[in-house]
């Protein structure tokens, strides 16, 4: 393990505060039940302060006739009831936080918690994937946060420490890091890592980019044709039924917006840092190395001012519920440039021939096709009758530690997946590709947007590339850097924050 | 990628027939088991139709009748070719799967890539002495598995999968 020597505090912080990883229970903060459940609890107010508005207000129009009335008896009974029901909530609120208990060791976070049925679940730290802080928009004002941490076991097993206060979730978040790197530390807290700006994304261009995203537009074009014809002839009652549809465009494009708004990438030794939000605060952190695979991706209509998508597979990081698709943006729009930039970064080592250009390499998966050199092995010319746009994009390059995969003409994508995170793959063919005598081979990387595919190869070529692929991924497996990052014999100590790139990204 | 490109094994434009493996086929009481819950619903449905025939003296039933048998004959061959196209083969290091007539698949599945394995015998699986072995990896695209094996087969593969697995284990 190696050592770091007590650098100056990160922080200022009132007080030398108590170590994290004491190996004590600890409870979640108060207001958790609260925060959690302040939609209901602005509800019931809600409800009681109208109750009681109309109330008075029957008062002063006509005192008296409220007495007998059968409102005042059904509110005399109502009323101990729902205060019964209000009671028994808070009730099980509070005692639902009082048996949450988390204890954070060296090795693993644990977490317990249930009323009935009560759970416990154990987070090993090497084997961590991702660590998120989330902070809702009311949590903000109380100035707490969620803490998520990302560990490698299908759905549904990461855990979420919540709610705990700002500077309890960040110091938090450093000790795993640094538990996760291998790294052990003399200071009470864990440093927080240098971070170095990567890119950021300007809000007039996070604007443009929803709006000339080929899905948003075709959304906003069609629902404007549709209630526009509707006005013209039948009027505005025909249209009003087509508010929900509009409701729909919108909710949609202010959540990526939301979402992505103030986007920023930093590096540091902890690896990637993504902060976004715009009521909603995010801070993700991946680490280096729990990247799957990672695509470059350009709607047709970013072609002119050529923005690039950057997404990642990450394990954890499903890419389902309330943050689709949010989740595993590295990158929602930026130049070719920070693309490219934050690919280096990804996936350090290309594996490329010395002497081959690396960024040739990677223009020609993000923009060539089968006429442009780049050593990508393409589909032949008897696949337009299968795939009459694109088949010339079509295409695969095998370096010694990465596949790049190239797709798509109206929208290019351009997926990366190292060898080593190479979890299986296969070959499929249909009766028509037999007919042609096509294959395409899959590349299966875990869970996520990226789907790894070079459709209608020879089928020899798809052949070879299965048996040698599967060489190819045990070969790097077994020289596969440790799961604890920092835990190398040759690496130094330092944190700088500088990147092993084996390619030079340009600069952006 | 010339380089590495294998001899003859792979001509003929047969890309799902790796060369030097031993392919193993799956149970033929897969194709019995399949065949029953199939054709039999089918060829109660003939009976019927041609029992609605006869008792109401209606023509076109016959018609009806004939058309679901043949459906059902059709069934019962496309099952047999089914199920013998289910080929699996374990090699040194991982396991290949291979299905399909008209959409054919072939998947190498490593075995320290995987996380665990299934063994399912449904109540038809049970009746036939069938179970399917399925392998998981942290891929959800990987699903590969393996119908219709006998029990001991079935049970002889995991314990094997699981104890290369173990062999082999490697971080995601």
């Amino acid at each position: 393990m190696n050592t770091i020597d007590p650098p100056p505090p990160a922080r200022a912080v009132a007080g030398p505060p108590p170590p994290v990883a004491d190996g004590a229970w600890h409870r979640v903060h108060p207001l958790t039940p609260a925060i959690r459940s302040w939609q209901a609890l602005v509800v019931v107010l809600v409800v009681a302060v109208q109750d009681a508005g109309q109330n008075v207000l029957r008062q002063a129009a006509g005192s008296g006739l409220d007495d007998g009335g059968p409102d005042a008896a059904w509110l005399r009974t109502a009323a101990p009831v729902g205060a019964l029901v209000l009671a028994l909530v808070v009730g099980v609120l509070a005692l639902s936080w009082r048996m949450t208990r988390y204890r954070v060791t060296g090795e693993a976070l644990e977490l317990r918690h249930g009323v009935v049925v009560r759970r416990q679940r154990r987070a090993r730290l090497d084997r961590l994937q991702a660590v998120d802080l989330v902070q809702p928009l009311v949590a903000r004002i109380f100035g707490l946060a969620r803490l998520k941490l990302e560990v490698a076991g299908g759905s549904g097993s990461s855990i979420e420490l919540s709610y705990l206060t700002d500077t309890q979730a960040r110091q938090l978040r450093n000790h795993l890091l640094a538990a996760a790197a291998g790294l052990t530390y003399q200071t009470p807290q864990a440093p927080e890592a240098p971070e170095r700006p990567i890119a950021e994304v300007p809000v007039p261009r996070l604007i443009a980019s929803l709006f000339l995203d080929g899905g948003v537009l075709v959304g906003i074009v069609a629902v404007t044709v549709v209630i526009a014809a509707g006005l013209a002839v039948a009027g505005v009652a025909a249209s009003a039924g087509l508010l929900p549809a509009a409701l729909g465009v919108v909710t949609v494009l202010w959540r990526r917006f939301a979402s992505a708004f103030g986007f920023t990438v930093t590096v540091s030794p902890d690896g990637l840092r993504l902060r976004h939000g715009l009521l909603e605060h995010r801070a993700q952190t991946v680490p280096p190395g729990r990247v799957q695979a990672v695509q470059l991706s350009q709607p047709l209509l970013w072609r002119g001012r050529d923005w690039w998508r950057v997404v990642v597979n990450v394990a954890g990081y499903t890419g389902r519920g309330d943050n689709q698709r949010t989740e595993n943006e590295l990158l929602p729009v930026g130049t070719r440039a920070e693309a490219v930039a934050l690919l280096a970064l990804v996936v350090p080592d290309l594996g490329i021939e010395p002497g081959e250009d690396a960024l040739a390499v990677v223009a020609a998966g993000l923009d060539g096709d089968g006429r442009c050199p780049g050593g990508y092995l393409t589909s032949p010319r008897q696949a337009v009758w299968v795939d009459p746009i694109a088949w010339r994009r079509n295409g695969v390059r095998v370096t010694q530690e990465v596949m790049l995969v190239r797709r798509g003409r109206l929208r290019r994508r351009l997926g990366v997946v190292p060898h080593v995170r190479t979890q299986s793959c296969g070959i499929s063919q249909g009766p028509l590709q037999r007919l042609l005598g096509l294959a395409s081979f899959h590349l299966h990387s875990t869970r996520g947007p990226i789907d790894p595919v070079v459709p209608h190869l020879r089928e020899r070529d798809a052949a070879d590339l299965l048996s040698d692929q599967a060489v190819r991924a045990r070969r790097a497996r077994r020289t596969a850097p440790p799961e604890r990052w920092l835990e190398r014999p040759d690496s130094t100590s330092d944190r700088t924050g500088q990147p092993s790139a084996g390619v030079t990204p340009p600069t952006a | 990628m010339a380089a590495t490109r294998r001899p003859a094994e792979a001509v003929g434009g047969e890309p799902f027939q790796p060369p030097d493996v031993a392919w193993s086929g799956v149970s033929a009481r897969l194709a019995s088991a399949r065949r029953v819950t199939t054709c039999l619903p089918l060829a109660l449905l003939a009976i019927a139709a041609s029992a609605l025939a006869v008792l109401l003296g209606v023509g076109w039933l016959w018609l009806v009748a004939v058309a679901v048998l043949a459906g059902a004959s059709w069934a019962w061959w496309t099952i047999g070719r089914q199920v013998r196209s289910w080929r699996y083969a374990e090699r040194e290091d991982d396991l290949l799967v291979r299905h399909g007539l008209l959409w054919r698949t072939v998947v190498v599945v490593p075995y320290g890539r995987m996380q665990y394995v299934d063994v399912y015998a449904g109540p038809v699986d049970r009746a036939f002495r069938l179970a399917k072995v399925q392998l998981h990896t942290a891929s959800a695209h990987s699903d590969a598995y393996i119908p219709g094996l006998n029990p001991q087969e079935a049970a002889r593969l995991r314990d094997r999968l699981a104890s290369r697995g173990e062999a082999r284990l490697a971080g995601l």
